[in-house]
């Protein structure tokens, strides 16, 4: 397991933010218990010029708040934040890396204070030039934004971390985007100096290492690893780092709720500490598969006829004899790719009929110089996005019915020992959150299940400023569980099947059945 | 646009995206390509629809995992027959439905001399008389062709409920000539327009549907 930086700046110096690579060999689609696959989202729609107020979870889901509506409440709303503070060279660091490698979950986001260094006056910059600025005083680092920070990220906002660079002394122009993180690590001598983040944490460890050890470390660490001088470095120490230690550093102990002597050399005190967060986190994951079972028992009980944001393409002899090709263990893979490719077609057709269309605003007129009567066309553009892999079965069809549609993807994927759905990339086109463009966004999946996957892919939509009402969700086979689930969740999204089951079994088909429990269709249809 | 359709006229649904998709075609400022595209997506409409009149029967099928499903298959072989030239555009919208569909062709053309409409050409599969058979041409004006065409369909032997003629655009006029003849022959069209000009063309219409898709 490795530590990589995200961003690209090594040269800026110290850490900025860091992720836990997946470890070699192992791609997310297997990942399991054995193979630790601890990373973050990082949103690649960072210039998306997102308005942020707009988006807010809360701000979208107002409209829906009636009385027997539910919300839906993402993982990510909750985050667990843990502040590591303690003093420079107590080992932060890496009781923070042994934390983010010993719980290896997804989202696991390490947010150094570095980022957070004011940016200094030219004449600072001077000093800070010749080691004669005090980055070790609370006033260096601007505590209220990473308060802001970590306030937007437990509200489940996309958020932009500043970059900071050691090399030129200020905030650079770069920005890193989180969104999506389930555990927040904030760490740095300060982390829990600031009132109003400690409270935002739900752990809050100080690392006591004694100070000689630390002095130890600092000196081995600038003189070998950042080219500076004996003399220097102690200037630095004597000058600004034991002063201000003594100062304001030691008394953010009484803050902690855990002390870890030795820092990350001691394995019982760590491992106790996992111990615990473990569990924390793994309430916090049964909380939210509890959440989505609990939308099951407020599904309303209008017939699914008489929904109409619900539309089910009528079952007319070739879609049944589509379906039961479709269904049939004997057919090949030749033919089973042949008729999902149809059957998506018209699945995809019938999503386009819900764009909006208006009489056109030129006259139109036939090459016999006749003027024509019922001149539509459409003033919304369709943006498609795919929950990998299963939704990119509809792709060759969609390419030949709509070849210049703009693509988005999300890869949602089911823990292997909770079944918690878990969020692990985002890949939307830039103007998908843009208010001014008129759209609606083809949500693509080929099988609703327990529904968790698309309830949680149209939370992310509508954090990244998509519009309820814009979402068509596009599916071939669903659960009636799965469809009154995203419909009790997200009661203004549209679905649009070829197949429903039926919760009561009186209907042919049902939820039991197999082909609406298990999801073969992206199996069948790559052949793996 | 007649409102409601006549006896064994399938009219696609009128949805705006179909009205779309026909303001493109009809435009004479659109492009070959987009006219083509869009003509493409309208026939396969047309090709579903066309498709979803023919009969199934029951099948019992077992899934993977062994469980049994009472499901449906298609009954009777199919064939396309078009006519040439425009007709032939409709072909790879049905292939792409039904992948190694039979292809007929027949060439009609209309005698300078006489005005009338002759047979110049035909090539059908042997065994038509025993297929459901999809008569493919784009424009459905006095149907004058169009009769012709069945006909030969009907010497072959095949019988008159089992063809479906496919069109894009039809009119009042050339249903009722049609039916005068065939009764029980079902149109499926995606438009019916308002009529004929006194040059025998569809009015709206969207000019030479086989100079459009294949020339201009």
């Amino acid at each position: 397991m490795t530590i990589t930086m995200v961003n690209d700046e090594q040269v800026v110096g110290k850490v900025n933010l860091k992720r836990i690579a997946p470890s070699s060999g192992e791609s997310f689609f297997t990942s399991s218990s054995l193979s630790p696959t601890a990373n973050t989202v990082y949103d690649r729609n960072i210039d998306a010029g997102l308005d942020q107020n707009a988006t807010s979870p809360d701000s979208n889901i107002g409209t829906n708040t009636s009385a027997n509506e539910t919300r839906y409440i993402p993982p990510w709303t909750q985050p667990y934040i843990i502040g590591v503070a303690g003093l420079s060279g107590s080992g932060k660091t890496s009781v923070a890396s042994k934390i983010i490698e010993e719980l290896n979950t997804p989202w696991t986001v390490l947010i150094s204070l570095d980022n957070f260094y004011n940016p200094l006056t030219p004449e600072e910059r001077e000093t800070a030039f010749s080691n004669e600025f005090d980055f070790d005083s609370p006033s260096a680092v601007d505590l209220d934004l990473c308060y802001e920070c970590v306030k937007s990220l437990k509200e489940g906002n996309k958020t932009k971390i500043p970059v900071y660079s050691f090399s030129k002394h200020d905030r650079t122009d770069k920005e890193i985007t989180i969104y999506g993180a389930n555990v927040i690590i904030i760490e740095g001598i300060y982390a829990l100096y600031h009132q109003k983040l400690v409270d935002l944490m739900n752990l809050k460890i100080y690392v006591d290492t004694d100070l000689d050890i630390c002095l130890a470390r600092r000196l081995s660490r600038d003189i070998l690893y950042r080219g500076r001088d004996l003399e220097g470095a102690l200037k630095q120490w004597s000058t600004f780092v034991k002063p201000n230690a003594d100062l304001f550093v030691k008394s953010t102990m009484q803050q902690a709720d855990l002390v870890i002597p030795r820092g990350a050399d001691n394995y019982i005190a760590i491992d106790m500490m996992i111990k615990h967060i473990q569990k924390q986190l793994l309430r916090k994951s049964r909380e939210h598969l509890k959440y989505l079972e609990k939308l099951n028992n407020s599904l309303n009980k209008v017939e699914l006829k008489n929904i109409i944001n619900l539309i089910v393409l009528k079952e007319t002899n070739q879609i049944s004899a589509i379906n039961t090709i479709l269904t049939n263990k004997a057919t090949s893979i030749d033919d089973f790719i042949f008729f999902f490719n149809r059957i998506s077609s018209i699945l995809i057709s019938k999503a386009l009929e819900l764009l909006t269309y208006k009489p056109s605003d030129i006259p139109i007129i036939t090459p016999t110089n006749v003027p024509v009567d019922n001149a539509l066309e459409v003033v919304e553009e369709a943006i498609a996005v795919n929950i990998i892999r299963s939704g990119d079965c509809f792709m060759n069809s969609l390419k030949r019915t709509h070849p210049e549609i703009k693509i988005g993807k999300l890869l949602i994927q089911s823990d292997r020992k909770t079944g918690e759905p878990q969020l692990h990339s985002i890949m939307l086109p830039k103007n998908v959150g843009d208010k001014s463009l008129k759209k609606k966004i083809l949500l693509m999946d080929a099988q609703i299940i327990s529904g968790a996957a698309v309830i949680m892919s149209i939370q992310v939509l509508l954090d990244h400023g998509v519009t309820m009402e814009d979402i068509i969700i596009v599916c071939y086979s669903a659960t009636e569980q799965g469809t009154r689930r995203i419909l009790a969740a997200f009661s203004k999204v549209k679905i649009v099947l070829a197949r429903i089951g039926s919760m009561d079994g009186r209907n042919k088909e049902c939820d039991n059945d197999w082909w609406f429990r298990t999801r073969y269709i992206d199996t069948m249809y790559y052949g793996t | 646009m007649s409102a409601e359709s006549p006896k064994n006229v399938i009219l696609l649904p009128q949805t705006n995206q179909l009205l779309s998709l026909y303001t493109i075609i009809r435009n004479k400022e659109t492009q070959r390509s987009d006219f083509v595209f869009y003509s493409d997506r309208i026939i396969r409409l047309l090709v579903e629809e066309g498709l979803n009149q023919l009969p199934v029967e029951p099948k019992t099928v077992s899934t993977p995992t062994g469980e049994v499903f009472e499901g449906v298959k298609f009954l009777g072989k199919i064939c396309g027959v078009s006519i040439i030239r425009a007709g032939e555009s409709m072909e790879q919208g049905l292939r792409d439905c039904c992948r190694s569909v039979r292809l007929g062709k027949i060439l009609i053309q209309r005698d300078e001399e006489t005005a009338l409409p002759k047979l110049y050409y035909e090539k059908l599969p042997e065994d038509i008389a025993s297929r459901y058979v999809f008569l493919l041409d784009p424009m459905l004006a006095t149907g004058g062709s169009a009769i012709m065409a069945t006909e030969v369909l009907l010497s072959r032997g095949v019988k008159p409920e089992r063809i479906f003629f496919l069109n894009l655009i039809s009119n009042p006029e050339g249903i009722s000539n049609y039916h005068k003849k065939f009764p029980d022959i079902k149109i499926v069209t995606g438009a019916v327009d308002r009529g004929l000009n006194e040059s025998k063309h569809i009015v709206t219409g969207l000019g030479d549907f086989g100079d459009r898709y294949y020339c201009i």
